[in-house]
């Protein structure tokens, strides 16, 4: 790898992707802005993100930012273009403990599940990774586990 | 709907008749990790039919049972979890259910109570587990206890579909119960329940054509 991604953007006009990474060789920080084509509002985020993420001038720069990160960022733009501000955007991406994901569609689930694949990814452990274990048992039984404030105020069935 | 489901290959159900066949059945809220669990389990292994119309997806797996090879299939949700119910055929002749829930997030724990409800509303006696998944967001859960699975007589673990913690262990487990479930001729009740709910599909279909035969000359009256 020769370079180390710092922070990744995006920036509406001209529609881009902004990258800050770090040239490894030479230590030095640098701003790439990777300008975001064919790209309309009615556009597949998910693909765009893909198509970018292998792009063959740019998919050294993005190894290490997330496919999850990308589509993000598309999602931002494809939202701007659609009239939304980006407080509406950020908003969309914010997971709510208490809400009831069974009541989204497919669009506003998305955003939730991107949200917590991005911690899904963090704690990973890859099968290549060489401290993989497969068959990976931890036992949690305890004599004195302290009762789970999520029973308490149950109905009689539960 | 029903027979249509019939009609497609994949979804014949008859095969779960066959000794060497067991079906197990995921449920659970939406975005609680359930096809990641499964991929987890499966690794590489897996490669997942995705049946869109009918909202699922299904893994294939084989495994080793004692000296016998079994083929599993694992039925996953695709989405259907949104109706708040599942399709009837969805628990029809499943062996085994993987109920999960996500420590993160207390209304997919409550939400169990409605899943455990209609499953057995189907299937009265099949083994059943509790999944506390996402752990590795916070270790610390693993030191509270959450009474629903005890209260039902229902095994319970805390896994990571993430880090892999459990994972295995509870599918072999379930695996294993299934095919110990399948293998016991003394649950003659859920083979009586079996026939009794069929009877009821098959009158709830006749019904259901009477009432379209209705509804149709309805139509024809209304158009005279």
């Amino acid at each position: 790898m020769r370079f180390q991604a710092k922070r990744c953007g995006v920036q509406f006009s001209p529609p881009s992707i902004i990258l800050i990474y770090q040239q490894l060789d030479t230590n030095k920080v640098r701003k790439r802005i990777i300008p975001v084509r064919n790209f309309s509002k009615y556009s597949d985020y998910n693909m765009a993100a893909e198509r970018l993420k292998n792009h063959p001038r740019h998919k050294d720069y993005l190894e290490n930012v997330s496919q999850g990160q990308l589509e993000k960022l598309h999602i931002i733009l494809r939202d701007h273009l659609q009239g939304f501000s980006l407080e509406h955007s950020l908003a969309s991406f914010h997971l709510d403990t208490d809400e009831d994901l069974n009541k989204l569609g497919d669009d506003e689930l998305a955003r939730k599940k991107g949200q917590m694949d991005e911690l899904f990814e963090k704690n990973r452990k890859h099968k290549d990774d060489p401290d993989f274990v497969y068959d990976l048992e931890v036992d949690f039984s305890k004599p004195t586990a302290e009762r789970c404030s999520w029973d308490e105020e149950s109905e009689d069935d539960f | 709907m029903a027979g249509d489901v019939g009609s497609i290959p994949e979804l014949d159900q008859q095969k779960y008749d066959s000794d060497q066949q067991v079906k197990i059945i995921c449920l659970g809220d939406s975005a609680v990790g359930k096809s990641k669990l499964i991929e987890r389990f499966l690794l590489d292994e897996y490669r997942p039919q995705q049946l869109s119309t009918y909202a699922l997806t299904l893994y294939k797996h084989v495994a080793d049972v004692g000296n016998k090879t079994v083929a599993v299939d694992f039925w996953d949700t695709a989405g259907q979890e949104r109706f708040q119910s599942m399709h009837p055929s969805y628990y029809h002749k499943a062996h085994a259910c993987i109920m999960v829930f996500d420590v993160q997030r207390k209304i997919t724990y409550k939400n169990l109570a409605n899943w455990y409800k209609e499953l057995r509303e189907y299937r009265p006696e099949i083994p059943c587990c509790v999944v506390a998944n996402k752990i590795d967001a916070d270790l610390k859960v693993t030191q509270r206890s959450f009474n629903f699975g005890k209260k039902q007589g229902l095994p319970f673990y805390f896994v990571s579909a993430a880090d892999g913690t459990n994972v295995v262990k509870m599918f072999r487990d379930m695996i294993k119960r299934a095919v110990d479930y399948k293998q016991n001729p003394s649950d003659f009740m859920d083979e009586v329940l079996q026939e009794l709910e069929s009877f009821q599909l098959e009158k709830m279909e006749e019904n259901a054509e009477a009432e379209d035969e209705e509804q149709k000359s309805d139509q024809i009256l209304s158009l005279q």
